[in-house]
Parts: C-alpha cells; sequence; structure tokens
C-alpha cells in the first residue's frame, strides 16, 4: 500500500457518453507507437459489450481467500478491435473512401444499445472506465519482474518499461482488462493517471476535458477534497467489481434517476424504473442501496431547504474544488527523494540492480540524469 | 499384485533417472567465434551431446490459455555442441520444434520462438551452483536469450518522439510520406538478443552496455530451430576459463504461449572443456545413490505433499513449488541441499501477493527464510533416497 492515495470519483449521473475524456487521452497518449488500439480511457455502453469485449468475463483478479485468479489475453482483431483507417491518399486519384481493414468489431460496437425492448423499457447508461490504480493491483501481483510498481507518494500504478519483458501475465492478471500490450514495443503499457500532469498541479486529461464535469480528482486522506467527501463522508461513490479484490481506487456515483417504463399502449407505468438495482448491484455491490438512498434524501433537502453540501459538491461548480492537486506536494517529495520529478521510472532499478554500469535515463525537459551502477 | 506391480513401475522410473544426460565435451579450435551462426564451418568436428528439456511447472503463472495448452508437456530432447578457442566459447543447440512462431508487431497475442544459454557467475563449488530458474540470492547467473520476435521500437532514450506519431497524422503526403516512413522503419530492431544477469528471475536485469560480449542467432528448418551463441571465456561477469564449466539451457515454445517461465529447461549440464578434473562432470551427471521406490515411501511418510504437489496425479499445492518435473532440471546437490537447508535457495516465486495466504518464505532481517522445516535431522542414506525419488519426477520425453 502507498503512503497516500490519488482517486477519482466519476458521477455516472451525468456522463453524456460523448467521449470527449476518450479522445483527450487518445491524443494525449496513445494515438502513436503500438498504441493505437488503445483506450486507457474508454466510454462503454453498460449493458453491453464492453472494452474489451467481455472484459469481465476474462479473469484476473483475486478470489475470497485472496489468490489471484488465471486469465485470459484478450485478441487484437476480436476482442479490442483493429485501429482501422482510411485510403486518404488514394482519394486525390478519385478512389472511393475504403477503410485500410474490414473492420469486423471495435470499442463502442453496440454503443447505445443497452438492453430491453424500445420503447417500453429499453435502458442503459455510459460506463467511463480507466486504471483504477488499486491498492491491490492484480497487474502488479501477476508481473514475475517485478516491473509494475505503486507509487508510494500517490498510489499511481505504473510499468518500469525498462524491466518490462512483454511476458503479459500483467493483462490476464488485471480484471479490468486495464493494461494492454504494446506488440510495437514489446512491453505493457496502462493509464498513468496523467502523472507528469499531475505533477504539475493538473489533473488528468481525461477529467480536465470532461464537459459533464463528472470526475473529481484529489487525495483519498485530503479531508477537505471533495472526492474524500464522495467516498468517505457521504459515501455516495464506490469502487466497481470491488469483488475482483483488487481495491479500485476510482469510484462512481451510481445512476440513481431513470425514466419509467411505457406499458403496451405508451402509457406511463407509474412508479415504475428502467434501471434494473440487481445490475448496479453487480457492478458496484450491495453498498449501491445506501448510496442512492443518501442522494434521494440529500436531493430532497436540497429541494425543500436549499441546502445540501453533497448537492453542491455534484453539481460541481468550480474545477479548483473539484481537482484538489498539490504540486508543491509533488515538488516536495522530489526534492526529498533527490528524484527528478517526471523521473518514470522505480530508482530501484535505475541502475539496473545487478549490471555493474549504470543505465543513462534521458528525459524529455530538464537535465540527463546519469545513475550510477550499484557493486 | 497392485504393490508389486507400482514397484515395477517406481523401477523402471528409477532406471530413468540413472540414464540422464552426460556431459558436453567442448572442441578446442583456432578458428575466430566473433560471428558465428549454425552454418558456420567452426562446428566442423565438434561432438553433438543430447540434453534434455523439461516444461518448468515449480510455478504456474496466471493465464488461463496458456496453461490449458501447457497441461501435458512432455520433455523436449536436443542436440547440443560446443567450441571454444583462446578467447569465445560457442554453443549449437539443435531442438524438435513443428511450428516457427515470430511474435508479431500487430498482435496482442503471439508469442516467440527461442532460446537461451545460462552460465553460473561462480561455480566453483558444483554443490552450491546458483538456482537453475535464472540464478538465487547470492549466486548470481548470466542468461543468453534470443527470441524471434518481429520488428520492434523499443523506448531507446534517444528522444526520436517527432517519428513516434501515426503516419496519417503527420501532414505528409506522397514522397515525403515514404521519407518519413523510411526514417521510422530504420529505428526499429529486428534483432531480439538480449543478456540478464540477475539472482532469481524478479531480479534479472539487462545489461545493456554491451559489456557482455556476446552474440546469438537463430535459423528455423526441416521443423527444427538451430540457435547459436557465441561469447567471451571471461567478461565483467562470469570466467568460462576452467576444466568445466555448468551450463543451461532453455527453449520456448510460443504455439504455445510461452515466455519467461513457460518454457522448457535442462538441469546444470558440465561442459568440459579440459580433461583431468572430473569434480562437476561426477557432481551432475554422477550415479545416483539412494533408492528411489525407498525415497518415495520417506517423502510419503515425512509429508512432503502436505505443501508441494510432487506427481502430476496430486493435488495442486500453492504452499510450496511443484516438483512434478524437479528431477529433470535439478541437481542432485540442489535437491540435498534444499532438504537440508530449505533457506539456502528460496525460489523467488511469483509475488507472494498473488497468494498472500500461501507464504513461500518470510523475511527475515533482509534474508529470505524458507516456511520448509529443515531435514537435516534425517540419515544420509534417507536424504539419499528421498534424493534418488525427486530426480525420478520429471515428465517423459515426447
Amino acid at each position: 500500500m502507498s503512503k497516500r492515495q490519488l482517486a477519482m470519483v466519476m458521477d455516472l449521473n451525468k456522463c453524456i457518453g460523448c467521449q470527449t475524456c476518450t479522445v483527450a487521452c487518445k491524443t494525449q497518449w496513445t494515438n502513436r507507437n503500438g498504441r493505437e488500439y488503445m483506450y486507457w480511457n474508454n466510454v462503454e455502453t453498460y449493458p453491453g459489450t464492453g472494452y474489451p469485449k467481455n472484459w469481465m468475463e476474462l479473469g484476473g483478479g483475486f478470489d475470497a481467500a485472496g489468490d489471484l485468479q488465471p486469465g485470459v489475453i484478450p485478441n487484437l482483431e476480436a476482442d479490442y478491435g483493429v485501429p482501422w483507417d482510411y485510403n486518404y491518399d488514394a482519394l486525390q486519384g478519385g478512389a472511393s473512401f475504403e477503410p485500410n481493414v474490414e473492420p469486423t468489431w471495435g470499442p463502442n460496437w453496440d454503443e447505445d444499445e443497452g438492453a430491453g425492448l424500445f420503447p417500453q423499457d429499453n435502458y442503459f447508461f455510459y460506463l467511463p472506465r480507466i486504471c483504477n490504480h488499486c491498492t491491490n493491483p492484480g497487474c502488479l501481483s501477476a508481473c514475475p519482474r517485478d516491473a509494475i510498481f505503486k507509487r508510494e507518494q500517490d498510489g499511481v500504478v505504473l510499468v518500469d518499461l525498462d524491466r518490462c519483458q512483454g511476458y503479459r501475465y500483467c493483462i490476464a492478471g488485471c480484471p479490468y482488462k486495464k493494461i494492454y500490450f504494446n506488440p510495437k514495443i514489446s512491453k505493457s503499457e496502462k493509464c498513468i493517471l496523467c502523472f507528469p500532469r499531475i505533477e504539475q498541479g493538473l489533473p488528468p486529461a481525461c477529467a480536465q476535458q470532461c464537459v459533464g464535469r463528472i470526475r473529481f480528482v484529489g487525495f483519498l486522506d485530503d479531508e477537505e477534497g471533495q472526492v474524500h467527501k464522495l467516498v468517505n463522508k457521504y459515501k455516495v461513490a464506490i469502487g466497481l467489481r470491488t469483488d475482483y479484490g483488487t481495491q479500485p481506487n476510482v469510484y462512481y456515483v451510481p445512476p440513481t434517476e431513470s425514466p419509467a417504463k411505457f406499458d403496451a399502449d405508451g402509457k406511463i407505468i407509474e412508479g415504475s424504473t428502467r434501471l434494473p438495482i440487481e445490475e448496479l448491484e453487480k457492478l458496484f455491490g450491495p453498498e449501491v442501496h445506501g448510496a442512492i438512498a443518501t442522494l434521494k434524501a440529500e436531493m430532497k433537502k436540497r429541494k425543500e431547504t436549499g441546502e445540501s453540501e453533497l448537492m453542491d459538491i455534484l453539481i460541481a461548480y468550480q474545477h479548483s474544488d473539484m481537482f484538489r492537486l498539490d504540486n508543491n506536494y509533488y515538488q516536495q517529495v522530489a526534492k526529498e527523494n533527490g528524484q527528478h520529478p517526471l523521473a518514470p521510472v522505480d530508482n530501484r532499478y535505475i541502475a539496473g540492480k545487478h549490471t555493474k554500469s549504470g543505465h543513462e535515463m534521458k528525459f524529455f525537459h530538464g537535465g540527463d540524469v546519469k545513475a550510477g551502477g550499484h557493486h | 499384485m497392485k504393490k508389486l506391480t507400482s514397484t515395477l513401475v517406481a523401477l523402471a522410473t528409477l532406471a530413468t533417472a540413472v540414464a540422464a544426460d552426460s556431459a558436453i565435451n567442448a572442441l578446442k579450435i583456432t578458428k575466430s567465434l566473433d560471428k558465428v551462426d549454425a552454418a558456420s564451418s567452426v562446428w566442423k568436428g565438434a561432438k553433438f551431446s543430447t540434453v534434455t528439456l523439461y516444461p518448468q511447472t515449480t510455478i504456474e503463472f496466471n493465464d488461463k490459455k496458456a496453461n490449458e495448452l501447457n497441461a501435458d508437456n512432455k520433455a523436449v530432447q536436443a542436440k547440443v555442441a560446443a567450441v571454444y578457442n583462446d578467447k569465445k566459447i560457442a554453443f549449437l543447440i539443435q531442438w524438435p520444434d513443428g511450428t516457427k512462431n515470430v511474435q508479431q508487431g500487430n498482435k496482442t497475442d503471439s508469442y516467440a520462438d527461442g532460446f537461451a544459454v545460462q552460465f553460473a557467475s561462480n561455480y566453483a563449488n558444483p554443490a552450491e551452483l546458483p538456482y537453475i530458474g535464472m540464478g538465487s540470492e547470492g549466486r548470481q547467473a548470466v542468461i543468453h536469450l534470443q527470441k524471434q520476435v518481429a520488428k520492434f521500437y523499443e523506448p531507446n532514450g534517444n528522444g526520436d518522439v517527432a517519428t513516434q506519431v501515426n503516419p496519417n497524422q503527420t501532414d505528409l503526403f506522397e514522397k515525403d510520406l515514404k521519407k518519413f516512413n523510411a526514417k521510422v522503419d530504420t529505428l526499429a530492431s529486428s534483432d531480439y538478443e538480449k543478456s540478464y544477469v540477475g539472482e532469481g528471475f524478479r531480479s534479472m536485469t539487462e545489461i545493456k552496455d554491451g559489456s557482455d560480449n556476446a552474440t546469438s542467432s537463430m535459423a528455423y528448418g526441416k521443423k527444427a530451430w538451430s540457435g547459436t551463441l557465441s561469447s567471451s571465456l571471461k567478461d565483467e561477469y562470469v570466467d568460462l576459463n576452467a576444466a568445466a564449466i555448468p551450463v543451461a539451457f532453455a527453449v520456448w515454445d510460443g504455439e504455445k504461449m510461452g515466455r519467461n517461465g513457460l518454457k522448457y529447461l535442462t538441469s546444470w549440464t558440465a561442459v568440459v572443456l579440459k580433461k583431468g578434473d572430473d569434480t562437476l562432470v561426477n557432481a551432475l551427471h554422477g550415479k545416483i545413490e539412494g533408492d528411489a521406490v525407498k525415497g518415495k515411501d520417506s517423502a510419503v511418510a515425512n509429508g512432503c505433499t502436505g505443501c508441494h504437489q510432487m506427481e502430476k496425479t496430486d493435488a495442486a499445492n500453492l504452499m510450496g513449488p511443484s516438483l512434478t518435473n524437479i528431477g529433470g532440471y535439478s541437481t542432485v546437490d540442489y535437491l540435498r541441499e534444499s532438504l537440508v537447508n530449505p533457506s539456502a535457495v528460496v525460489v523467488p516465486g511469483y509475488n507472494r501477493n498473488a497468494h498472500s495466504n500461501y507464504a513461500w518464505y518470510n523475511v527475515t532481517e533482509g534474508k529470505r527464510v524458507s516456511t520448509m522445516p529443515d531435514h537435516s535431522w534425517m540419515e544420509k542414506a534417507d536424504i539419499d533416497n528421498i534424493v534418488a525419488y525427486l530426480k525420478t519426477l520429471k515428465a517423459e520425453v515426447k
């Protein structure tokens, strides 16, 4: 467990599935160099197949006894979807606009389909997903090379690309399938919670760009922070599939409101609700009942009295309140450890534990760091 | 009758234990070994020996499909030749593989065929060689690996980020785009050849400064791979100038999703450079003392199966390493040492957190202490018997 844990809360009542977060992440990190197929941030329709296809059935995570469960490594064509492109170059010559591969599957192939019958009782909601930066990461436990580590200062889970040998057990071990194999570099890669941004006091790109302002970012132990209040004080934000035993650190405010069903004549069935509570229980466990009750009570309180701290938080007035990041904290941590603040490497291995001469590490900013060899 | 049959079966397996691989005789040559592959003339006159590679079953990994594919693996036999001159030593290993597998640059679930040669940094005492699985604490091993990986673009720290973009996101067309793609191409590596130094597989670190001075090659034909390694007799990590040196070999089968511990490996095998000193050869290939049948009874009486899966028919057990192929890739001395001093070598295991209720070891004052009880109280004959039994625990040859 890390000393502090940075966490994200996503309010599912407000997610409109616009994929702005997905695009923010993709343009920042995954549009190149073997990452084209990866969506470190994706927004899937629930119920649905999700991304990668049927990820909840691909194993990984821990059982009740704490044993890592075997999992399956998804296939690029069948489960993730090939990121196809178009023949822009040939268009000049009058060719017709064609994809370069026959698209057979991709993320959001079943977007907005959901379940039930339209218009009587169909339903769906959006489920945005990033790496959960788990307290007990399945990927980390599965790695036979100590190539995955959890940062002490904020609990961000990272892959040390210098140690990673592309064995892919991490992918089998992650129950959320949020770590990916980059076949071009033959190493695993994943959401880094935009740590280079975070260390400068900026929220992750997905949270910054969210038009619905559904994402809150902050340290769980920051009692003044909205993340702490949503997760610990009001307990309205709950981890996804906590039954996997990895103790995820992305929390969701479950969808509380859904429209009523229609009868055969198209009339509203009073008191009915389209979203089956069983679905929410499957995703968020039995705590979802308490969370929904609290949300409804606070909504009522706000309507009646005009006062509710919880509702004020969820309205998301100010980015400055939603994102409680302290770049001074990171500068202090880097100073204390004599580190380069952007060093994306677990310093246990910078020198190459058993090699006689150290590796030279180069960073895009600042000076080069030469690590000495250990004897 | 039933008892008699099982005794006969046990005796038969005991017979296979005796017929272990023999030492490899290296041929001294004067030709250069700087550039060597399977077709080189350096192999003319070299004597081939048979080595048996057993499926690694000590640790089970968490890849469901791979585990299914590898559940009934048999041992693989390979032919090995060794030659050396004043500066270098070279190995040629040929092993059967029905399919050529190259890890692709556009697939998430394709795996490579490959091979590795392992040396011990310190082999003065053949009874205390590094653990066969890439060394152990205080006993360093050096591994040279080659895998069949299509072009790959490993981060090289050279800051060539401008070429990392998707070509469709550049503002380049036609000639310029071709030029750009050609430049990107030059940044690819197509030879996945690496050397590592480590004290147990978790701790392995890549030797990136070229100080290992090793080169390898792989060629496929007639349903078999030929791999060669040429390496300095002395570098920063090993000194192979001796009458005989311990060497171990491993091969990976990409068809069965082989990588990392999903492999076939030999036990430490003696490679004889100069005749005269048989200490290492005797230690690694000598006659096994002890009675395997009595040893099995002893193993049962001492409750080994309480923690270890001994034979394939036993239930898997997370408490201790599985021993189903331990006889194939362990030396007699290692087995004996593990009984009388279980903490001498603690198999690093996968992350202890993967099975938090089964602590193979505890860390006391920075030292790993095995949870296995010390069996040094046993009589020598009894230990010999158990070791003889453990040597019979291995898969049949395919």
